[in-house]
C-alpha cells in the first residue's frame, strides 16, 4: 500500500527511531511501512497519524 | 494483540509478532505432517519411540529458530555500519562470556573432570557451544543489518 508516512516524518523532522518509540513499534517496522512492504494495523495507523499530526486520509489514502 | 495464552512468547511490535506467529504455524504444520508420516510408517517399520519423539522436537525447534534467524527481524535497530560493528562486538563478548560460564558451571552439573582428556572434552564442548551461539547471532545480525539498511 502506498503511503505518505516518510514525507510527513521528514517534514517534522523526526527519525524513524523516534517515531518507532512513540508508537510502540520498531525502527524496522516503520521502515517497512514507509517502503510499502508492510500494511500496519488500524491501531498503528492511528498512532502514526497522531504522532505526525495528520489524519488517516492524509497518510494512507490514495488521492488522485 | 489478540488474547491468547501464547502471548507471553510474542513481542510487542506487531510486524515481528505476525512473523513469529507464521513461523510457529509453519513449524506446527510441518510437525503435524511429519507425525502423520511417522504414524503411517510405524505400521511397517519399527521405530525407537524416544528417538522419534526427540527428532520431532528437534524438527520443530530447528525450523522455527532457523526461520527466525534468517528472517532478519531480531536486530531491528541495526541499520548503519557503525551500529553493526558495535553489535558485532557485543555478540563476541556475549559468546565468550557464555563459553566461560559453560566451562565454570559444567563441573557443578556433571562433577569435576577426573582426567585431562575429560577436562579438554569439557573445554572443547563449551567452545563449540560458544561458537555455535556466535554464528547463530552473527547470521541473525548480518541478515538484520542487510535488511534494515535498505529501509532507512
Amino acid at each position: 500500500m502506498e503511503n505518505k508516512v516518510k514525507i510527513n516524518r521528514l517534514e517534522l523532522p523526526i527519525t524513524q527511531e523516534q517515531l518507532a518509540k512513540k508508537v510502540g513499534a520498531t525502527r524496522q517496522t516503520i521502515g517497512l511501512i514507509e517502503k510499502g512492504e508492510y500494511n500496519p494495523s488500524l491501531q498503528l495507523c492511528v498512532a502514526i497519524a497522531k504522532e505526525l499530526g495528520k489524519t488517516l486520509d492524509e497518510l494512507f489514502w490514495e488521492v488522485d | 494483540m489478540m488474547k491468547s495464552w501464547i502471548s507471553f512468547l510474542l513481542p510487542d511490535d506487531e510486524y515481528k509478532e505476525s512473523k513469529i506467529l507464521y513461523f510457529f504455524s509453519e513449524g506446527a504444520i510441518l510437525l503435524f505432517l511429519s507425525l502423520l508420516v511417522t504414524f503411517i510408517c510405524s505400521r511397517f517399520i519399527s521405530f525407537d519411540t524416544e528417538t522419534v519423539l526427540f527428532l520431532h522436537v528437534v524438527l520443530f525447534v530447528v525450523y522455527v529458530l532457523g526461520r527466525y534467524i534468517v528472517s532478519g527481524i531480531e536486530f531491528t535497530s541495526i541499520a548503519t555500519e557503525q551500529e553493526y560493528q558495535k553489535e558485532l562486538k557485543v555478540i563476541l563478548v556475549k559468546s565468550a562470556g557464555f563459553t566461560a560460564m559453560f566451562i565454570l558451571v559444567y563441573p557443578f552439573i556433571s562433577g569435576l573432570p577426573v582426567s585431562i582428556s575429560e577436562g579438554l572434552g569439557i573445554i572443547g564442548f563449551s567452545t563449540w557451544a560458544g561458537l555455535m551461539m556466535f554464528f547463530i547471532n552473527f547470521i541473525s545480525l548480518k541478515r538484520s543489518y542487510n535488511r534494515n539498511k535498505e529501509l532507512i
